[in-house]
C-alpha cells in the first residue's frame, strides 16, 4: 500500500481524496497555487507545497512543479482527481518514468480513449453499440458528404481531438453540409491543433446515461450501474442521479455488460465512465469513455454502497477490487452548487462567503471545500459544493433534496441553490421524463 | 499581610523604571529591588564563512530593541531584496557536494550572478540574482526542499 499520496488537484475533489487517504492510513501531500493558500485541502493534508502562481497553467497544470513536489516530499503516488491533468497521457507517462504511481490508467489507455474516433472504433469491434457514423476520421469533403447522406440527416460533425463543444456542428440538411464541414475543421485546427473530424448521426434530445466501471490489475472489471446526467446547461452537467428513471433492470444489465466488455477489451485499470446516449426508443449508443473519477461519482457511491476513490487507490496499489457491485439500493441525486448567478445568465460570482450553513440530517452528504469567510478565487471553475441526497426512492430523494436545499445558506455570493429548488418543483423533472433539452425549455 | 498590595507593588516596580522601593506602614516594612537587565545588542553578523558548511541563521536572541535599533532595522528592510525560488525543488548552495558554495554571507552579486541550485526532476536549475548587492542572509538550509516563491536569500541592495 502507498505510504504517501500527492493530490494533484484542488477544491472539493482534493478534499475528497484526502479524506479517503486518511481512512486508509496514507499520508497526504497537497499542492496549491498562491491563490489557494487558505484552501481547506491545504489545511487538511499532512503536508502542503506551493507550486506556482494562481493561473492553472502555472500551477495545477505545471507538470514539473507537481513531480518535483512529489519528489521533495517523498510521495510514492499521485492522484490527479478530475480535470487538470487527470486525462493527460503525458503526465501519466512522466509519473511512470519518475517512479511515481499515477492513480489512473496507463498513458496508452488515456491516449486510446482520448482519441474519440479511435475509442469509437474499439467499442464497435467489441459489439458495443455505437452511433452510426464515419468509421474514423473523414478524408475529405466529398467522402464526408457521401457518408452523411448514407447515415441520414440530421448529422453532427465533431472534432476528433475535441471536447467542450468546440469543433462541433449540427447539419440538418444536405445544402448546409459543405459550409458546416469546413467551419468545423477550421475550428478544430484552431482549438486542438488537429483539424480531423468525424461525423455521426445526430440523435435528437437524447438522455445522457453513463455507466461507472472499475478495473483492477487482476483482470476484473465491474460496473456499478448508471447515472442519468441529462440535466445540462451548455454541455455542463448540473444535476445527476442514480438510478436513471429511464433505465429498468434489463436495460441496466445490457448497458452495464456492454460497458464492461468495452473496458475489458482494453484491459482497463482504475475508475472509468462510459457515456452513452439513450434515444426515445431506449436504444443506447456509445459516445465516449472518461478515464478518470468523475464529479458526480457520489450518487453511485450512495446507491451501491462503495467508496470509489478508495477502490481507485486499492486498485492502483495492485489489490483486487474490494467492493463488488450489488443491486442498487434507494435513489441518490446530486446538485452541483456553483458560484454563479442563475438570475443573470449564470454569470460567475466569486467573492467572500460571509455566512454559511450546510444542510444536515439523515441522507444528506456535502462534498465541499468552502467555509464561512472563505474567499472564492476567480481563477478556477465555479463549483463550490456538491449536495447529494439519498432517499428510499426517487420521490423521497426529491423531497429530501428540497428540504436540504432549503437549509443550505450561502451569503456573500450568488449560488445556483435557488435554481435547483426551481427544478425540483418542475413537473417534467418530477415525472422523470426528460432529456438533455430540458434546460433549454426550462 | 496584604498579598494583593504586595502584588501591586511588585508590578509597579517591574513595569516602571523604578529599581528600588521601600515602604513602611503600621510596623510593616516592604523592600522591593529590581536587578537591571543589561540590554544585549546583536547586529546582523557579517561573519565570513570559509567552508561550504550549511549555514544556520544568526539568531537574534535576547534582543530588546530600542527605538533607535527599530528605526535602523526598518531602514535596512527598505534596502533589502528577497530572492525567491521560481520553482519547487531541492535547494543546494553549491554545484556539487564537495564544491564551494556559489555565495556566502557578504558575497557581492550582480544581475546574472548564480546564487544557488534548485534541483527539480533531476535537473539542476541555476538561480540567478536579478539585482546588485550583497548577500546578508541565507534563508534555507542546504539540501532542504523549497516551494514556489519561497524566499532563499536576502540581498542588501547596492
Amino acid at each position: 500500500m502507498f505510504n504517501k499520496i500527492l493530490i494533484a488537484n484542488r477544491g472539493e475533489i482534493a478534499l475528497r481524496i484526502i479524506r479517503t487517504c486518511k481512512e486508509l492510513g496514507i499520508k497526504t501531500v497537497a499542492v496549491y497555487s498562491e491563490a489557494d493558500k487558505n484552501s481547506l485541502h491545504v489545511t487538511f493534508a499532512d503536508e502542503a507545497v506551493c507550486i506556482g502562481p494562481p493561473f492553472g497553467k502555472d500551477s495545477y497544470l505545471k507538470i514539473p512543479a507537481i513531480i518535483s513536489a512529489a519528489q521533495v516530499t517523498g510521495a510514492d503516488a499521485i492522484h490527479p482527481g478530475y480535470g487538470f491533468l487527470a486525462e493527460n497521457a503525458g503526465f501519466s507517462e512522466i509519473c511512470l518514468e519518475s517512479k511515481l504511481k499515477f492513480i489512473g490508467p496507463s498513458p496508452e489507455m488515456i491516449r486510446a480513449m482520448g482519441d474519440k474516433a479511435f475509442a469509437k472504433e474499439t467499442m464497435k469491434k467489441n459489439q458495443v453499440p455505437v452511433i452510426p457514423g464515419s468509421d474514423g476520421v473523414t478524408e475529405n469533403l466529398e467522402h464526408a458528404k457521401g457518408l452523411a447522406k448514407e447515415i441520414g440527416f440530421p448529422v453532427i460533425i465533431k472534432a476528433s481531438a475535441g471536447g467542450g463543444g468546440k469543433g462541433m456542428r449540427i447539419v440538418w440538411e444536405e445544402s448546409e453540409f459543405q459550409k458546416a464541414f469546413q467551419t468545423a475543421q477550421t475550428e478544430a485546427e484552431a482549438a486542438f491543433a488537429n483539424g480531423d473530424v468525424y461525423i455521426e448521426k445526430f440523435i435528437e434530445n437524447p438522455r445522457h446515461i453513463e455507466i461507472q466501471v472499475m478495473g483492477d490489475q487482476h483482470g476484473n472489471v465491474y460496473h456499478y450501474g448508471e447515472r442519468d446526467c441529462s440535466i445540462q446547461r451548455r454541455h455542463q452537467k448540473l444535476i445527476e442521479e442514480s438510478p436513471s428513471p429511464a433505465v429498468d433492470e434489463d436495460l441496466r444489465n445490457s448497458m452495464g455488460d456492454a460497458a464492461v466488455k468495452g473496458a475489458q477489451s482494453v484491459n482497463y485499470e482504475g475508475a472509468g465512465t462510459i457515456e452513452f446516449l439513450l434515444d426515445k426508443n431506449k436504444n443506447f449508443y456509445f459516445m465516449e469513455m472518461n478515464t478518470r473519477i468523475q464529479v458526480e461519482h457520489p450518487v453511485t457511491e450512495l446507491v451501491y454502497d462503495v467508496d470509489l476513490v478508495r477502490q481507485q487507490i486499492l486498485v492502483a496499489a495492485g489489490e483486487k477490487i474490494e467492493t463488488k457491485p450489488k443491486k442498487p439500493h434507494g435513489h441518490a441525486i446530486e446538485f452541483r452548487i456553483n458560484a454563479e448567478d442563475p438570475e443573470n445568465n449564470f454569470r460567475p460570482s466569486p467573492g467572500k462567503i460571509t455566512s454559511l450553513h450546510f444542510p444536515g440530517g439523515f441522507g444528506v452528504r456535502n462534498d465541499s471545500h468552502i467555509y464561512q469567510s472563505y474567499s472564492i478565487p476567480p481563477y478556477y471553475d465555479s463549483l463550490i459544493a456538491k449536495l447529494i441526497v439519498w432517499g428510499k426512492n426517487r420521490d423521497h430523494a426529491i423531497m429530501r433534496g428540497k428540504r436540504a436545499l432549503g437549509e443550505f445558506i450561502v451569503e456573500g455570493i450568488k449560488t445556483t441553490i435557488p435554481f435547483h429548488l426551481k427544478v425540483l418543483e418542475d413537473e417534467r423533472f418530477k415525472s422523470g421524463i426528460f432529456d438533455t433539452s430540458f434546460l433549454e425549455k426550462f | 499581610m496584604d498579598l494583593d498590595l504586595i502584588k501591586k507593588l511588585v508590578k509597579i516596580v517591574d513595569t516602571s523604571s523604578v529599581t528600588d522601593l521601600e515602604i513602611e506602614e503600621s510596623g510593616l516594612k516592604i523592600k522591593i529591588a529590581k536587578k537591571v537587565r543589561s540590554s544585549q545588542v546583536v547586529t546582523q553578523a557579517q561573519i565570513p564563512v570559509a567552508s561550504a558548511q550549511p549555514i544556520i541563521q544568526p539568531a537574534s536572541t535576547g534582543v530588546s530593541e530600542t527605538a533607535k535599533q527599530k528605526a535602523e532595522a526598518e531602514a535596512t528592510a527598505a534596502n533589502q531584496h528577497e530572492i525567491k525560488s521560481p520553482i519547487v525543488g531541492t535547494f543546494y548552495r553549491a554545484p556539487a557536494p564537495d564544491a564551494d558554495s556559489y555565495v556566502q554571507i557578504g558575497s557581492v552579486v550582480a544581475p546574472g550572478s548564480v546564487l544557488c541550485i534548485v534541483e527539480a526532476m533531476k535537473l539542476m536549475n541555476e538561480i540567478e540574482s536579478d539585482v546588485s548587492g550583497k548577500i546578508v542572509k541565507i534563508l534555507v538550509e542546504n539540501g532542504k526542499p523549497v516551494e514556489y516563491n519561497q524566499p532563499l536569500f536576502l540581498i542588501e541592495l547596492a
